[in-house]
């Protein structure tokens, strides 16, 4: 009976080890990348390269000025677009959980998220840009921001049936109609969990290049009109990287940085005002 | 809980007017024997009637506690003694009915008011009253301290019936033409004595509502 | 009867083809505490439920006869306006944790876009929380969440909440079974002093809460009123053999 014991004992130390140890192999990847990109990018980042764009060849300087506001008007647009329709989605599906529609919507969330990015761009692309004429930064908001829907509407509608059903009793009791219920109460309730979803599903789409290639094209120069072809971040990582220029390569390595950055505080932001922000049920 | 608490004053104060009741009907049935007071002892007739129905008015109350307020514990065994005290002042009270009934209608006043001192009915009837009284106070005031005293004027009752048989046994047979007084003051001396008993009753009660200790049928008198 | 105030007239409720509460006749008089008991799934919380047409809410659910309110039937009422009428609380507390006790106890006008002056606010947090004596408990600590009160006092800040619509009637189901002895018996008191001003009807799993509180008792088996009768009476000598087999714990 002690040997047994014992065995049992040596085996479960085994097993924790084994899982401490795997664990660790999946964080040693990040790190080495974060590593050898701030190694490779560190000397390049300074006041003028965020707020320079791009030099023509040859000539030493430049940043990436015009990627980096191309980057934040088209998520902003993007999240202005998906956020809407994306949270009363998940409304919708977290208050009918039966029935054929609720069903078919379901599917389609699904089957959405995993269409792969570039099949999205050239949609985008047929859609959008190939009626309106040119490459907008408007068509890659819109390309985005299919991207996020699924990720809102699911966290939307996860958080949405984590509240006890005592809350939408405790509404109706006093007489308010089912707007209400889910403007007044439901929503506000039900606010980190949502909130979490939209920051989460914007850190997600800010990296991608897939489907910005057909829509916002990219722009050597500054632009804040929607309707005319954009720089982002990952588009300038793209072209910039595989050049032959140093310079572009340097900068294609700042942007690196710079994205990732952008893309792990955001995470972090998420994670604090979830945790600020919550309501205690 | 409030409402709990209201019900039991109703109880209480129910028992209590009860008890002053049969004690007043002892008193006077008391002045109504020693002074030969006619009409005391209708009085004392006419009011049994309602100590009865105090008697039911009691059950009902009680009744109604214990369905309504499935009581535990020492709200428990007052409603339990309470119904038990109201049944022996009840039988107190017809007791004194009969030796009122005594006055009235027996043609013995001469007789009693002669034998009177000799078996000492006054201090019986002290006695008594001490009794009644005394655990009255016992009960309204919580306190089981002197129930020693009261079941010790039980003896005392108990000897002075004793001793009142013994000289009646003598007397009458010296004088046999007055045989039926003497058998009614036999009688009427075996009810106080039986009052006496039933006192004793209640303040077993009383010792078990206050102690939960049952005093009932111990060979012993403390 | 002038002192009723809701007279259900073979009233039925029912999910699908299933009737769960079955032609149900039942008069509730004015400012009294009726309790509604029976075995799980006889339908009291349903029948409950149907009173302020809050049955109606759940799937595949629907109701058949009359529940008069004041003389009016409640089925052909808009449901909004019964239900500001009729005021419910429900079983486990439900305080809405995202706003403080203030606007919790006025949450019924907010929240549903009635306007109240600051003064005419203030007076009716005052007022509800006073008579549900947790103003002194809660007055200095009026703008924290109500989710940090104890068990008791969030219910009694839903009653709270419930009688500050100033409804006629008040629901409650089983308001004090997710509740420790002494939270239950502050509410229990707070029957007493609510039954001045407001008719109460309170479902009961809890055969001696319903003994000690209420005026008058349903029985209720199988979705069938079995007995309906004064509460001394029904505890004391019930008319039916099924509730004395029920109350004296023989139902099996």
């Amino acid at each position: 009976m002690k040997n047994h014991l014992n065995y049992r004992i040596a085996k479960t130390k085994v097993m924790q080890w084994l899982v401490y140890l795997l664990a660790f192999l999946t964080v040693l990847p990040l790190v080495f990348i974060l590593i050898y990109i701030v190694k490779a990018a560190i000397g390049a980042i300074n006041w003028d390269f965020i707020v320079n764009i791009p030099k023509p060849v040859g000539e030493i300087g430049g940043g990436i000025a015009n990627a980096l506001l191309g980057t934040i008007i088209i998520l902003f647009f993007a999240t202005i677009i998906a956020v809407p329709i994306g949270i009363l989605t998940g409304v919708y599906l977290s208050e009918n959980k039966t029935g054929k529609l609720s069903y078919w919507v379901g599917m389609c969330v699904d089957v959405l998220q995993g269409i792969p990015s570039i099949v999205i761009g050239i949609i985008a692309y047929f859609w959008l840009v190939r009626p309106l004429g040119s490459f907008s930064a408007i068509s890659g908001s819109i390309a985005l921001a299919i991207m996020m829907l699924p990720i809102i509407i699911r966290s939307t509608e996860e958080t949405l049936k984590l509240l006890p059903n005592s809350l939408k009793e405790a509404g109706y009791a006093l007489g308010m109609p089912s707007h209400r219920v889910i403007l007044r109460i439901i929503i506000p309730c039900g606010f980190s969990g949502i909130l979490s979803g939209v920051m989460l599903a914007v850190a997600r789409v800010a990296g991608e290049t897939a489907p910005l290639l057909f829509t916002a094209f990219g722009n050597p120069f500054i632009e804040t009109n929607l309707g005319k072809p954009m720089q982002t971040l990952p588009l300038l990582i793209f072209n910039y990287a595989t050049s032959s220029y140093e310079e572009w390569q340097n900068l294609a390595w700042g942007a690196s940085i710079v994205l990732l950055a952008m893309v792990l505080s955001f995470n972090l932001l998420t994670k604090l005002i979830t945790r600020k922000w919550k309501i205690q049920l | 809980m409030k409402q709990n608490e209201q019900e039991i004053q109703v109880l209480k104060e129910d028992i209590n007017q009860m008890w002053k009741m049969v004690i007043s009907q002892l008193e006077k049935v008391k002045h109504s024997f020693l002074n030969n007071d006619l009409n005391l002892a209708s009085e004392v007739i006419q009011t049994e009637n309602k100590v009865n129905a105090f008697e039911l008015r009691v059950d009902d109350d009680c009744e109604n506690y214990i369905a309504l307020y499935s009581p535990v514990a020492i709200d428990l065994r007052l409603v339990l003694s309470i119904m038990k005290i109201s049944v022996t002042l009840e039988r107190i009270g017809d007791y004194a009915k009969g030796i009122a009934r005594h006055v009235k209608e027996e043609n013995c006043a001469s007789f009693n008011t002669m034998v009177i001192e000799q078996l000492e009915i006054e201090r019986m009837f002290d006695a008594l009253l001490s009794m009644m009284t005394d655990s009255f106070v016992a009960f309204t005031n919580e306190s089981s301290q002197h129930t020693g005293k009261i079941l010790s004027k039980d003896k005392e009752v108990n000897e002075i019936y004793h001793q009142s048989i013994r000289q009646l046994t003598d007397y009458v047979k010296v004088h046999p033409e007055e045989a039926h007084c003497i058998l009614m003051m036999t009688i009427l001396l075996r009810n106080m004595e039986r009052i006496g008993d039933h006192c004793k009753n209640i303040v077993e009660e009383i010792v078990f509502y206050l102690e939960a200790k049952v005093l009932k049928h111990e060979g012993k008198t403390e | 009867m002038e002192n009723t105030i809701i007279k259900t007239v073979n009233y039925s409720s029912f999910f699908g083809t299933h009737q769960v509460v079955k032609n149900v006749n039942m008069e509730i008089s004015k400012n009294t505490v009726t309790a509604i008991m029976g075995p799980s799934g006889c339908g009291k919380t349903t029948f409950l439920r149907g009173i302020n047409r809050m049955h109606e809410l759940l799937p595949d659910a629907r109701s058949e006869g009359e529940i008069l309110l004041n003389g009016e039937d409640v089925m052909k009422t808009h449901p909004i306006l019964v239900r500001q009428k009729v005021g419910m609380v429900f079983q486990r507390p439900n305080p809405f944790p995202n706003l403080s006790i203030a606007e919790n106890v006025v949450a019924g006008y907010q929240l549903n876009g009635i306007k109240l002056s600051k003064s005419e606010k203030e007076q009716l947090v005052e007022e509800s929380l006073t008579n549900v004596a947790l103003w002194k408990e809660v007055k200095d600590v009026l703008s924290k969440k109500g989710t940090f009160l104890s068990g008791g006092q969030q219910q009694r800040l839903c009653i709270a909440r419930a009688i500050a619509m100033k409804p006629s009637v008040l629901l409650f189901d089983e308001p004090t079974s997710a509740l420790d002895p002494i939270s239950t018996a502050s509410v229990e008191e707070l029957f007493m002093k609510l039954k001045q001003d407001y008719s109460l009807v309170i479902v009961t799993h809890n055969m001696q809460q319903a003994a000690r509180v209420s005026d008058k008792t349903a029985f209720f088996m199988m979705g069938e009123l079995v007995e309906f009768s004064d509460t001394k009476k029904m505890f004391l000598n019930p008319e039916k053999e099924e509730t004395q087999n029920y109350i004296t714990g023989r139902f099996s």
